[in-house]
């Protein structure tokens, strides 16, 4: 396995009216997160707030290329990105004790926080179809080229981590500071993680670490 | 972070706990359980909650210290509102440290918050300001500054600073209202009314007046004979004797001040210092030797001469005396003084707090009881005392409020 530290590229935030960021996720131009009442889009460039929906927001957001998911309680909301309309709901796989969600080859991901696992659901009927054992509380759940990434909280430390899909084994792990949490993972597609800083209520950009 | 404690935890930060019950009621995993007790201290189930607090500690991993420092602090913040004073300091002081030791300094800061109130509950008003200074000036939540302030304000008025109390507790209201808190509000407002409440009596000249707080502060600085029954000294500006282990020379004194200038006689004396009925020679004899005594350790501020039918008091220096008395004179003031807070009392947390023993104040309790000035509840261990209930007296519970950001 590969241990680094991880290298935190930028922070965004505190908003304002934000007490801690539970969800994140990229549509392709704006960095989503979920405040609890809300999802907030950022602008990455700039860092500013360019729109936000009125939705419950308490855990792992999901876009899938058209439709943000957003958990809420113990169930998992479909939402039209341009409108801002709540499509949808499917119960969430963790009965509520969920936390990441992620989008990803036709199925969402969803992490069930103390349990130390993550879920791969059907998005139209909330079946789940498996389930990978982590090590630690799962937090954000991503997809980035075929890798399978997740964040972890637990015992006052945070990391980044790379899974084999199939068994659960860490492949590779990218350490936070000591007391930098991450509730919320996505990638970008490219060389950067955007993750959400719990009650510190911030979003940060780690790099993703290049393929040899 | 997860979904359902994430919704359970605001629901209980917009003042609902019937709502965050509602989302954890069924779960047992650590976080539901914190939630739940906090949940029950909020709807006033205190024996409940920290029997669920007290889980939930336990139920989480040996690596949550953090989530478990927030429990304890919670469960000696519900003990401390239930007056129970036993409970362990170390605990929380330890908590407190893990919290520090992790950056949650809000919460470590009302951990120190619940400590220098119990302290100050307990009389140890230097301890309680020092350990308020030990805290520093960390950026806290409105609600923890209300808090703040307000332990400020009880070490001032103990200190019978005024000036300073009503400060501290400007800055209290201001703060209490932008918490959005209503029963800080209210702490506030019946600690506000201490100031304007009448703390003492000043009996002179034959005549007795209410003091309020500040005018008993005035009165330090006042170049009068003072006789002070609420620390059983006589003192005149920087002289002060003290008669802490000698009661019936201070009734002496004080009947000597009240009476002053006209002179008390022997029977009077007898009967007020002695609670004898009728004078014989024998209290005759007794009153020459401990006016001899009085005589002895006033020298500094008083003469004590003899009248045709007893004795009158001729202060130096100055031609005023003045007697600081109770505003109400009980047998059993002190134990009333605490109770007058309206929150149950165990008999054992009252001796901690007076200072003496159970049996003692188990005999005041029961005496107060029989005349309907206490009432009780509970049975044995968990038996509470308290006065009848004054309306609207606000529990105090201000629990750490990020306590399950996990």
């Amino acid at each position: 396995m590969k241990r680094s530290a991880a290298e935190i590229v930028r922070e965004y935030g505190p908003f304002a009216g934000v007490e801690a960021v539970h969800g994140v996720t990229y549509d392709g131009t704006h960095v989503w997160f979920a405040s609890g009442d809300r999802l907030n889009a950022i602008d990455p460039a700039s860092g500013k707030v360019a729109r936000t929906i009125d939705v419950a927001a308490h855990a792992g957001t999901a876009f899938d290329g058209r439709h943000l998911f957003q958990i809420a309680e113990d169930r998992i909301q479909k939402i039209d990105a341009a409108t801002g309309k709540v499509l949808g709901t499917i119960p969430a796989p963790g009965g509520g004790g969920d936390s990441g969600l992620a989008w990803a080859e036709g199925s969402l991901w969803v992490g069930q926080y103390r349990e130390r696992k993550i879920h791969q659901v059907d998005p139209e009927t909330g079946k789940v179809l498996r389930t990978i054992e982590s090590k630690r509380f799962v937090t954000g759940v991503t997809w980035v080229d075929g890798e399978l990434w997740h964040g972890t909280w637990e015992g006052e430390d945070s990391d980044i981590r790379r899974i084999d899909p199939d068994t659960g084994k860490v492949l590779e792990q990218l350490d936070l500071p000591a007391g930098t949490m991450v509730s919320g993972l996505e990638s970008d597609g490219g060389d950067r993680f955007y993750c959400g800083g719990g009650d510190r209520g911030n979003v940060r950009a780690v790099r993703r670490p290049r393929r040899a | 972070m997860e979904s359902l404690i994430t919704a359970a935890a605001r629901a209980l930060e917009a003042g609902d706990p019937l709502g965050a019950l509602n989302r954890v009621a069924l779960r047992n995993d650590a976080p539901s359980l914190a939630l739940r007790g906090i949940a029950m201290a909020q709807l006033g189930d205190l024996a409940k909650a920290k029997a669920l607090l007290r889980n939930a500690a336990r139920a989480f991993g040996p690596r949550e210290a953090v989530a478990r420092a927030r429990c304890v602090v919670a469960e000696a913040e519900i003990a401390l509102v239930s007056r129970d004073l036993s409970w362990p300091v170390k605990a929380l002081a330890a908590a407190r440290a893990t919290l520090q030791q992790h950056g949650d300094l809000a919460n470590a800061a009302h951990a120190g918050h619940i400590e220098a109130r119990r302290l100050l509950l307990v009389g140890r008003v230097d301890e309680a300001e020092r350990t308020l200074a030990g805290l520093g000036a960390p950026p806290l939540p409105p609600a923890s500054q209300a808090i703040r302030e307000l332990v400020a304000a009880g070490i001032a008025i103990r200190r019978l600073k005024t000036k300073d109390a009503r400060a501290a507790l400007g800055r209290a209201a201001r703060a209490a209202r932008q918490a959005k808190i209503p029963a800080l509000l209210a702490e506030v407002d019946s600690a506000n009314l201490i100031l304007d409440t009448p703390a003492a009596r000043l009996i002179a000249g034959g005549s007795e007046h209410p003091l309020l707080l500040g005018e008993v502060e005035r009165l330090a600085t006042s170049t009068a004979l003072v006789v002070d029954t609420f620390h059983h000294v006589v003192r005149r500006q920087g002289v002060a004797v003290s008669f802490g282990t000698r009661p019936v020379l201070f009734a002496l004194a004080r009947l000597l001040a009240q009476a002053w200038p006209a002179d008390v006689s022997r029977e009077m004396l007898i009967s007020g210092a002695f609670r004898a009925k009728h004078a014989d020679e024998s209290h005759r004899a007794r009153l020459r030797v401990e006016i001899g005594r009085l005589r002895t350790k006033l020298k500094p501020l008083a003469e004590i001469s003899a009248t045709k039918q007893g004795f009158v008091l001729a202060p130096r220096k100055t031609r005023d005396i003045l007697v600081l008395a109770r505003p109400v004179e009980e047998k059993h003031a002190a134990v009333l003084a605490f109770l007058a807070d309206g929150e149950p009392w165990s008999s054992s947390a009252l001796a901690l707090a007076l200072g003496t023993s159970a049996r003692t104040v188990q005999r005041a309790l029961d005496e107060l009881a029989r005349s309907n000035k206490v009432q009780s509840f509970g049975h044995g261990r968990a038996r509470r005392w308290m006065t009848p209930p004054v309306p609207g007296f606000p529990t105090g519970l201000l629990l750490p409020t990020p306590l399950l950001r996990t």
